[in-house]
């Protein structure tokens, strides 16, 4: 069958960002079905960074009511006429982007996530005014480029958080050259972080440094395959780490962190960091003295393309990347955001459809 | 003959940063002579912005009275009895470094110039508590490391200014792989944007494009390589030229002239801006967001290593790079630092050695 007309589309929605922990079943129209369109029932959702910055408004303008939530696993119910990627039943996953416009330089050369038209989960508006919602809910309707087969290896709640937390940690140390005869350093041992280690172990860098600002995430790191553990909370920990690492995935607000010039410090010449983490607030100011030092390069990054995700996807299923996953209830997904928000979830909370 | 007692060490001295244009002339003591240092009689030095924040006090501490100067020409006129690449009379150059420590892993790789113990030319401590004294002077004293054989088809008073302008930004056009299939961005058309134009062309870029706030250096730029000249005043420029370059060298003081997102919108995916400006203040706040958008990366440099530079002359010598100098006696060092404050000069003033 090539269609179900038995998907019910609704979800969980935050209704005002002032009660962001208080979500009420909403039913939604997704985007009008176009030829190259998935219908996916889905299973899992993940709980992402991503979704409380925006349902509590700190990133912005929310268009209310929204359902959030961007690390989709579930079944493919319904194909258009010109998928060729996928075909009902098909196990797959869905992460932060659902669209593109297709057509520029970027889209055309395996960069649509880096597309300028790019269409988020959720969010963001799609050309015939329809407003993304993600995936909080019973299904999610996507272009099949934004569609991902899973590894029958993979359990689908042990993939839901890699199509946003790992792609995101993913794209980085690859594009970056994380790998033999390469030094990692991962500030932060969170949902980000916990795949960071272990994509960069799985890419066989020769260390892996975790940077944790206590000692409470030490043996889960050093179990995540971090060769290194280092307190930022201990005296001299610069001096120890100055001029030992080749590229850093920095995965915490660092405002509120490690200073931006201790960072840059452990970096070797031309070595660089790529800020993950996308806090409400302006990044602390950067004097161009703390580059020049060692001739650093501080970079951002936008989750990944297609073949990324395949290949993160492959990589996890042969390399056993395991997810650190405290199951939930959807319903319960006031209680996990709120777990988000006090730094409680080790590392991420996945919700189980319940509607 | 290796040594020669006639040398006196006397220069233009700053005595106060409240006074920044006022020089006197005093005698001071180079560092003790060791094995592998070189003497040179100075003919020329280029005025470096370098000079004026450090003689106004914008870049901190000053040891007073202070001889700046760091783009110096001239002959060898005593070698130490380790020296090995020079002998007396040879044509030579120093630029913002005279020491390091020759033993870490930095020096012994060939990054000596982002040694953690660099001595700069002027304003630094030699282990043995001297202050180095730069340029503007009769005579200079550096390790052999740190001496530059000047090509005999350039003039010195050509050479000069590439001591320190050209190599900073010859060094991360070519460490960021400038050259065929690239488009390279030169913010800013001064001191270091002048040679940035010329060795992005030298080097076979793709594209030179030039940006500068007013249409007044549009013809310079064009004759100095620029393929393209983007006048930052105009509105629109951003959109004209989104997603075009690969490299970035920005070379003016971006707190004051044009925010960093409209710099990062210009960018290739994954493409990165170097900033050599050295302003006084830090740069104006980035968001995380700014550069997540391209993937790009913001970084440091810092002047360049012997090889660099010695590649940098021979390229200049065969593709014929000019400085665009303007020389004043020595004496008038005074007029030549107000010139680069107000940005009046065209690009460089070259000072001649008049004592």
């Amino acid at each position: 069958m090539s269609s179900n007309t038995e998907i019910q589309w609704k979800g969980y929605a935050v209704h005002d960002t002032k009660l962001w922990d208080q979500f009420k079943v909403t039913d939604f129209e997704p985007k009008g079905m176009e030829d190259k369109d998935i219908d996916i029932k889905i299973e899992y959702c993940g709980v992402c960074g991503s979704d409380m910055h925006t349902i509590t408004g700190g990133w912005g303008e929310v268009k209310l009511p929204l359902i959030a939530g961007h690390e989709i696993a579930g079944h493919v119910v319904r194909v258009g006429a010109k998928v060729t990627e996928f075909k009902v039943g098909d196990r797959v996953g869905v992460g932060a982007q659902v669209g593109s416009c297709y057509d520029c330089q970027r889209c055309k050369n395996g960069a649509e996530n880096y597309c300028h038209k790019v269409i988020h989960t959720y969010n963001s508006i799609y050309p015939d005014g329809t407003v993304s919602q993600g995936g909080y809910a019973t299904a999610i309707r996507a272009n099949e480029l934004f569609v991902f087969h899973i590894p029958d290896a993979l359990p689908l709640d042990q993939a839901a958080p890699m199509l946003c937390a790992g792609i995101t940690t993913y794209s980085p140390l690859r594009t970056n050259g994380a790998g033999p005869g390469k030094s990692v350093g991962v500030i932060g041992i969170g949902g980000l972080g916990h795949y960071a280690l272990q994509f960069a172990k799985a890419m066989k860098s020769d260390k892996v440094v975790a940077f944790s600002h206590s000692e409470n995430k030490k043996a889960d790191a050093l179990a995540l395959g971090a060769t290194d553990f280092v307190n930022t909370g201990a005296e001299n920990w610069v001096k120890e780490w100055t001029d030992t690492l080749d590229i850093i995935l920095c995965t915490v607000d660092v405002s509120q962190h490690i200073p931006l010039s201790d960072i840059f410090a452990t970096l070797k010449v031309h070595g660089r960091c790529v800020m993950l983490a996308l806090p409400d607030d302006a990044l602390p100011p950067i004097h161009p003295f703390s580059l020049m030092a060692s001739g650093v390069l501080l970079g951002g990054s936008h989750i990944g393309s297609k073949a990324e995700i395949v290949e993160m996807l492959d990589l996890a299923a042969k390399e056993g990347v395991k997810s650190y996953i405290e199951m939930l209830p959807m319903k319960e997904i006031g209680k996990a955001v709120q777990g988000m928000k006090t730094g409680k979830v080790r590392y991420r909370y996945v919700l189980k459809a319940d509607i | 003959m290796s040594a020669n007692t006639e040398l006196q060490w006397k220069g233009y001295a700053v005595h106060d940063t409240k006074e920044w244009d006022q020089f006197k002339v005093v005698d001071f003591k180079p560092k003790q002579f060791e094995d592998k240092d070189v003497d040179i009689k100075i003919e020329y030095c280029g005025v470096c912005g370098s000079d004026i924040h450090t003689i106004t006090g914008g870049w901190g501490d000053v040891h007073l009275p202070l001889i700046t100067g760091h783009e110096i020409t001239g002959h060898v006129v005593r070698v130490g009895p380790k020296v090995t690449e020079f002998k007396v009379g040879d044509r030579v150059g120093v630029g913002a470094q005279v020491g390091s420590c020759y033993d870490c892993k930095r020096c012994k790789g060939g990054s000596e110039n982002y040694c953690h113990k660099a001595i700069h030319t002027y304003n630094s401590l030699y282990p043995d508590g001297t202050v180095s004294q730069g340029g503007y002077a009769t005579a200079i004293r550096a390790n052999e490391q740190f001496v530059f054989r000047i090509p005999d088809e350039l003039p010195l008073e050509q050479a000069s200014p590439m001591m320190c302008a050209g190599i900073t930004v010859y060094s991360p056009l070519k460490t960021n792989g400038a050259g065929p299939g690239k488009s390279v961005g030169v913010i800013g058309i001064g001191g270091l944007g002048h040679f940035a134009l010329q060795f992005a062309k030298a080097l076979g870029s793709d594209r030179v494009v030039a940006f500068s706030h007013s249409e007044n250096k549009k013809d310079d730029a064009f004759a100095l390589g620029a393929t393209d000249f983007v006048n930052t005043g105009d509105k629109n420029w951003v959109k004209d030229w989104s997603d075009t370059l690969d490299i970035i060298l920005c070379t003016v003081d971006v707190s004051h002239h044009i925010p960093l997102s409209d710099i990062f919108a210009t960018l290739k995916v994954h493409g990165r801006c170097i900033m050599v400006a050295l302003p006084d203040d830090a740069l104006p706040g980035i968001n995380a967001f700014d550069m997540t958008t391209s993937g790009v990366l913001l970084g440091g440099s810092h002047i360049g290593s012997k090889a660099e530079v010695v590649e940098m002359l021979e390229l200049a010598v065969k593709k014929g790079v000019k400085s665009y100098i303007q020389m004043l006696p020595m004496k008038e060092a005074g007029k030549a630092v107000q010139g680069v404050k107000s940005g009046k000069i065209r690009y460089r003033y070259v000072l001649k050695v008049d004592i």
